[in-house]
Formats: C-alpha cells, structure tokens, sequence
C-alpha cells in the first residue's frame, strides 16, 4: 500500500502505475459537475489565486460534500471528464472518482504528470476518516461548493497513469 | 386519529433510514458468495470493501452511500383495507423526518420549471426538500397495508434505459437485447456490482413500474432461468466491480413480466441497480 500525503510531489506522481493501490491522507479539495467549470473559468481568465488554494499538487475528489457524507460521482460525466486536462495542467496531480475515462483525457493526464484513482464509493467507511470539511469558493451551489476537506486514508486504485488504462 | 397518523409517520421514517442504511440479509449472503468465487484480487477487494461499508452504515443507521438517493414507494394494499387522503400524508410526512434523520442528501432543486431544469434556483438546504416520487399501488393477498421504501440513485439513472424492442416472436431476441444493454450500461456506471431490474410491459410507464416492483419481489437466492442467464451472461463480460476486471459485475437479475400486447414490440425498462440497491425496507402500516 502506498501512502500519499498532499501536495503530492512530481516525483510521487511519477512513480505511481495503474493497479497501485494507495491511501490519501492530507487536505484535499472536492467538486463535481456544477462547480468544475466555474473554477476552469477562473483558470482561463488567469484568477485562480482568487480561490486562496495552491492547486500544485493537489488532489481533486469528484464528490458532493454534504451532510451525507462523501462518495465518488462518475468522472466520465461531461462536466467533470472535461476538467481533468486543465485542472492536471493547473497543477493538480490526482483527480479522485470512478468509471472509465476516454483515451484523449488519459493521454492529457500523462503529459501533465497527473494520475487518476478510482475510489470505492463507501461513504459510511469514508466518514470515519473524514475529519474537517470548509468551503472554498462558490458557496451558493450548497453541497456542490468547492470544498476543502481533510482526510485520513482514503483507499484507492490508481486507475490511469502514465498512458495506460486500469478499464482496458 | 392523531396517535395513529403520529405512528405512521415514525415507522415510515424508521424504514426510510432503513433502506438508506441496511442490506437485506440476503443481499450480504450474495456478497459473501461473490467475495468467496471471486479470482481478481483487486475485485475482491473492492467487495469486501462495500460489505464493510454496509456493515458500517448498519451500525451507525448511517447513509450507505453520499448518494442516499430518491424516495420510490410502492403501496400494498390488501381486501379490506383502505387507502385514505390522510395515509399518504402520513407517509409523505414520515418520509420527510425519516429523510431528515438519515441524514439525505439535500439535493432538492427549488425553483420554478425552468430553473428546476437548468438548477439555476438553488439547492434546498433541508434533506426533505428531495420529494419522492409518486407512489405505486398494487393489491396484496394479506389484508394489510405494506409500504416498501426504495432509494434511487443518480449514476442507475443515468445508464438505466426504456425502450422498445422488437421481439421477432422469440424471447431470446428479448434477452440479447436486455444482455446488450446491460452489459454496456454496467461497464460505464463504475458502481459495479450491479443488481439488473427489468421490467418488460407494453408501455414506458408500465415497464418502468414493473422494473420497481422486481427491486420489492427479487430475491438473491431465488433466480430464474431468464434472470439467471442475464446475469451469467453480463458476468461473462469480465467488467467486475468499479469497472476493474473480474468476475463479479453483477450479483443478480430481477425480472418481472408483465401482460404483454399482440404486437412485434416489446416495452423493456432496465436498471442496472448500483452496489448498494436496491436500498430498500419494508414496512405493514
């Protein structure tokens, strides 16, 4: 089992390869389909340090954060499958979710050095390791804010990394 | 009245956290028989990991998934039992506790039509500002009325499919083309393993009904010959759980035939049922 504390290291990144299994432990930021594209505008329009977080190295979960708990959503919906280039090219080093991607985002993962892990969605395990949850920006889209929530263990598989494909 | 409506209203809520919190024991056991078969490791990982995380969730009365999902009710209704304007309110208002207790997700769109379509008026901060959906009816043999409580999620949603299907007299035409659809929505929903609900009717609205009630009336270890050759055949595909390989893409087959039409079409609704659905509880009012 790997260990991975955030911000991820180029080093890290690299070393990881599909089939990996790992456990994520640090701060880490959370969005899915409503506040993705939000956040690449910022990206575009050169205002990222707006949202107060360095995104080198980060890693990104595509999941609500809500009374609930935690889950992954589908990467593979619109929305969310196409943030993963820009986001890996603004610095972040794991987009965290499930489902299979399509090989133009794998390829774009591997020219950032960035990988993707898939997570089982098991929120009440996942509740016992989530120990803080804070709003970064967009607080008006309720669950679907970007958050920042920090984390103790978090089981994953690496499912993309460096070309190749766990779904293949 | 009011001591009544107020018990009605607890135990609609108690089985409402029920089925967001709980599998059936039946549903474990498919569990426990899927981890021992399986042969890919990082697939029975990935099992006992979900079978944890209901054993978890059991204990806690905690939400099973962050998804806790939309209310589906199916009402039993027996001889000489009746269904009163004041018995769907207390339903309707132990759903709302019983949402609020879970806790649900609040993921209720408020607005008007259309920023109920393009989510423009906001979120409902309260979890039982999710409405459930309109309830379904059927008689029962025994002379009580029976609530069973289903939560449906998004990502089944959004694979599931309602469509005709041109029989061309043959049943198995049916079934390759349930095995199609299944096999391709299974692979891109991520949540493997799947429970298949189907239901087979003569229209949209009958299909997708009788897909329900197979979630309230399938049973792991009761598999037909039809429901047993759907899974068989999915599993055969080597999708397995989350979508990593293995054996293990589907635990079983709920199918329910409904009265069918003289015609060459055939009304088929399927829902690939993610890892934790059917997430339902049962409860005699």
């Amino acid at each position: 089992m790997i260990q991975l504390t955030t911000p991820i290291s180029e080093a890290a990144a690299a070393a990881l390869q599909v089939g990996d299994t790992v456990e994520i432990s640090g701060w880490i930021l959370c969005g899915r389909d409503a506040v993705l594209p939000k956040v690449l505008r910022m990206i575009e329009d050169g205002n990222a340090q707006a949202l107060g977080v360095d995104l080198r190295g980060q890693v990104i979960f595509h999941t609500a954060v809500s009374p609930a708990g935690v889950g992954p959503t589908s990467s593979n919906k619109l929305e969310i499958e196409s943030s993963i280039a820009p986001l890996s090219a603004a610095g972040i080093k794991l987009h965290l979710g499930k489902g299979a991607l399509r090989p133009e985002t794998i390829e774009a993962l591997d020219r950032c050095n960035a990988v993707y892990a898939v997570i089982p969605p098991v929120t009440a395990l996942l509740g016992a390791k989530t120990a803080e949850t804070r709003v970064v920006a967009f607080p008006e889209l309720g669950m679907e804010a970007l958050h920042l929530i920090k984390v103790d263990r978090y089981p994953a598989i690496i499912g993309a990394a460096h070309g190749r494909s766990i779904y293949d | 009245m009011t001591e009544k409506y107020d018990e009605i209203v607890a135990r609609v809520s108690d089985t409402l956290v029920e089925a967001g919190s709980t599998f059936r024991e039946d549903k474990k056991d498919a569990y426990r028989r899927a981890i021992a078969g399986e042969r890919n490791e990082q697939a029975k990982w990935v099992l006992d990991t979900i079978l944890a995380n209901a054993e978890a969730a059991e204990t806690n009365r905690s939400p099973l998934c962050d998804d806790t999902g939309i209310p589906h009710l199916l009402l039993e209704v027996g001889e000489d039992c009746a269904v009163t304007g004041r018995l769907l309110d207390a339903i309707r208002a132990g759903v709302a506790e019983g949402l609020r207790r879970l806790p649900g997700r609040p993921m209720g769109i408020m607005g008007d039509d259309h920023q109920r379509i393009d989510q423009s008026g906001g979120l409902d901060p309260d979890p039982a500002g999710v409405e459930p959906a309109p309830i379904l009816l059927r008689r029962c043999k025994e002379n009580v009325i029976r609530l069973h409580i289903l939560m449906f999620g998004g990502g089944p949603a959004i694979r599931g499919k309602t469509y005709r299907v041109f029989h061309k007299h043959s049943t198995q035409v049916v079934l390759d083309e349930i095995v199609s659809w299944a096999t391709e929505s299974v692979a891109q929903l991520g949540c493997s393993p799947c429970t298949l609900a189907v239901g087979v009717g003569r229209s949209h609205f009958e299909a997708a009904s009788l897909m329900l009630q197979a979630q309230a009336d399938g049973r792991y270890d009761v598999q037909s010959a039809m429901e047993k050759e759907i899974t068989d055949r999915v599993n055969a595909a080597n999708i397995g759980p989350l979508g990593l390989h293995g054996d293990t893409s589907v635990l079983a087959t709920f199918l329910k035939v409904g009265p069918q039409r003289a015609s060459g079409v055939r009304i088929v609704c399927m829902r690939p049922a993610c890892c934790f659905e059917p997430r339902i509880a049962t409860v005699e009012l």
